[in-house]
């Protein structure tokens, strides 16, 4: 069976992927660490609101796609953490790639542009890609492991680029731009019906200045990402690289796991590598220590230890309880695999009684992560 | 101020938010119960979702955008953004091939796909819809009550946050004026509470004081009730438990060692979650001036409605005080 250190050995870039809520960012904290702590030059990046990587990795300062952090612990500058400021990922984006300053400045003055820039599609998970391919082609480490946002769906990440060039698109972009910069507007009305019918409702509905905004916000827009979308190839060459590999992060909860299947699918559809997947918070499976033993049998045997019954009860009532959670995971993580290929890793992580949020709680982690 | 001063469900709309995998989908199915069996006619909504909140309430989910009876009083819908905007232009485009031309034109996907906040505003467009909706037949409202089982965090905020952002990019026009009306719904007391849920856990805990203080700070949206879930409470005291661990190697048979050693371990991890619990709790009592609902853990092999239930009881002996308690037990 492969384990995790032979898919870190065998790929130089290592994403994080699943949904919220399953001990994502600490797992990849966890995996570089062990990189690092095996010589390898590695950086790990997270895009992250809540501060959870800084958290994970005992780091209490956090700032845009510049802060970066050397971690205590480990050899010199051999583990390095960036932390993606998810809220400025837009401007970001626009001063990296306005034409000139005025451009710039016109997108980031314009109304528009400042109320909904936090909705438009995918950047911040845009940006980690870019910075990743950007790291990975400066050559400065040996592995980069990726935390991925915590977006509801783990795919969110692997769609970001595409949606966010056809947002991009010319194409697109010429049918915000065109009713109130071209004449052939006039005509096109009368031409198709359906762009003539949307225009009109358009106009009605957000009433003609609004639009004029709407309008020059695209206008603006369209000369900053000349040759967006060869970028794009690029990032999902490298996202299908055979150096590029998908660590899917999971729980064994059934709402997980029924994303995470989803998740497996598209990602084999892509045409990319899903290499191994990490359950974390697993309850074990303790039925087998206890065959034939009864509750009764159980209580007998807890009393000759326990003077007090009540504690006995306790002790057993307790017992019980986590059995039914650990036989309720075993069952769900059994049918999971199942549809797993073989040659992907599956690691099983328990359910920590403790936050992990030091370097030695990263740490703590490998003996699982890693387990021979 | 206690959870029952909120009065929850004297209001229409009860959003529920909070970190992704901290159990949003179970607390607004619970909401949804107890609002039921309290005689308020009660739709769970969930956005973006696989229809998490039908499953877990032991129906199949409908298409986006139809209620599906679970039982008297009490229906669910799945909501989605295009899904939500087809149905609104249905309403203003009467003629039905004029629509299907628009709907499947190329650029009406494209722009549907592309413009910025839409979906987030159009979902919160057809909440507030149902919300409002009177029903022809009856006359009366349809709903009493309208349970959001909101996206993660900071999607959360995004839906929120729309309407206010589309007012204030398209004052004059039908988006401006329409959003207008949302804003003052889900900022309205009288019919509006965000509830947050959490576990009371380091990481989800920092979320959740963050977003307090953004709702509080720059949405400003009147705020519900703080649930907690997954609370342990152990009593088992760990010096205790430690002498216990000791005393093992006194019995002889091996698989007896074996069993204690791990009934041992699980007191102790009960007792590390409870402590871990503790201390957080008394966190969000400093920092998250919202009345606090304590949920326990629910431990069981599978979750599902039997297991909801569990947790819509707890829901309920703290959110219905007094009379209505009277009645609410009557009626379970």
């Amino acid at each position: 069976m492969v384990g995790l250190d032979e898919v870190l050995a065998r790929h130089r870039v290592v994403i994080c992927a699943g949904s919220g809520g399953v001990g994502k960012t600490t797992t990849a904290a966890s995996i570089a660490l062990r990189a690092a702590l095996a010589g390898r030059r590695t950086m790990v990046m997270t895009i992250d609101p809540a501060k959870r990587l800084a958290n994970a990795l005992g780091v209490r300062s956090f700032g845009n796609m510049d802060a970066r952090v050397t971690v205590d612990g480990v050899a010199d500058g051999r583990l390095t953490a960036m932390m993606l400021d998810q809220k400025g990922a837009w401007d970001e984006l626009v001063e990296r790639h306005a034409p000139s300053a005025e451009i710039r400045d016109r997108i980031l003055a314009n109304n528009f542009y400042q109320h909904l820039s936090e909705s438009f599609a995918g950047s911040q998970e845009y940006m980690a890609i870019e910075q990743l391919c950007e790291l990975q082609a400066g050559g400065a480490y040996d592995l980069i492991v990726v935390d991925t946002p915590p977006t509801r769906h783990a795919l969110d990440f692997l769609e970001a680029p595409r949606r966010i060039a056809d947002f991009l698109d010319r194409r697109v972009i010429k049918w915000f731009v065109r009713p109130y910069f071209s004449a052939s507007w006039a005509t096109m009305r009368f031409v198709n019906r359906t762009v003539g019918f949307l225009f009109k409702r358009l106009e009605d509905a957000t009433g003609v200045s609004a639009l004029v905004e709407v309008s020059e916000f695209f206008t603006s827009m369209s000369g900053l990402f000349e040759g967006f979308e060869p970028r794009v190839r690029r990032v999902y060459q490298l996202l299908r690289s055979p150096e590029t590999a998908f660590v899917l992060v999971a729980s064994p909860e059934e709402q997980v796991l029924d994303e995470a299947e989803y998740f497996c699918q598209r990602v084999r559809a892509m045409g990319m590598a899903l290499r191994a997947v990490v359950f974390n918070r697993v309850h074990g499976e303790l039925a087998s220590k206890r065959r034939d033993l009864r509750r009764g049998d159980l209580e007998v045997l807890l009393s000759r230890l326990v003077s007090r019954p009540g504690v006995v009860q306790e002790l057993a009532d307790n017992f019980d309880r986590y059995e039914a959670l650990g036989r309720g995971d075993t069952l769900r993580l059994e049918a999971f695999r199942r549809q797993l290929r073989k040659d992907v890793a599956v690691v099983q992580v328990p359910n920590f009684t403790e936050d992990i949020h030091s370097v030695d709680g990263l740490r703590s982690m490998h003996q699982y992560l890693f387990a021979a | 101020m206690t959870p029952a001063d909120t009065h929850l469900f004297d209001r229409r709309l009860l959003i529920v938010a909070g970190k992704g995998g901290v159990g949003k989908t179970t607390i607004a199915a619970a909401l949804g119960l107890v609002s039921a069996r309290l005689g308020r006619r009660t739709l769970i909504t969930e956005v973006d979702g696989a229809g998490r909140a039908a499953a877990l309430l032991g129906v199949e989910p409908a298409p986006f955008g139809t209620a599906r009876r679970v039982r008297d009083r009490l229906s669910v819908m799945s909501l989605e953004g295009s899904a939500a905007l087809a149905e609104y232009l249905g309403l203003i485009m009467p003629v039905k091939r004029v629509l299907q031309a628009v709907l499947s034109s190329r650029i009406y996907q494209y722009f549907v796909a592309a413009a910025p906040g839409l979906k987030e505003l159009m979902t919160i467009g057809k909440i507030w819809h149902e919300a409002e909706r009177v029903d022809e037949t009856t006359g009366e409202r349809a709903w009493d009550v309208v349970v959001l089982d909101a996206p993660a965090t900071g999607h959360s905020m995004q839906y929120l946050g729309m309407p206010h952002a589309a007012h204030e990019v398209f004052r004059s026009g039908l988006v401006g004026r329409e959003s207008r009306r949302l804003v003052d719904l889900l900022s309205d007391p009288e019919r509006t509470a965000v509830n947050l849920v959490t576990t009371a856990e380091e990481m989800p805990v920092n979320e959740t004081v963050e977003m307090y203080e953004r709702l509080r700070n720059e949405l400003g949206l009147p705020l519900g009730c703080l649930f907690v879930n997954r609370l342990h409470d152990s009593h088992f005291d760990v010096a205790a438990i430690d002498r216990l661990g000791r005393q093992v190697t006194r019995l002889a048979d091996e698989r007896e060692r074996a069993v204690v050693t791990e009934v041992l371990s699980r007191a102790r991890e009960e007792a590390g979650w409870t402590a871990i619990n503790r201390t957080y709790l008394e966190r969000l009592a400093r920092e998250v001036k919202m009345p606090a609902v304590r949920v326990p853990f629910c431990f069981s092999e599978e979750f599902g409605l039997e297991q909801v239930r569990f947790i819509a009881e707890a829901v309920r002996a703290a959110l219905v005080a007094g009379a209505e308690a009277e009645k609410a037990r009557g009626r379970a």
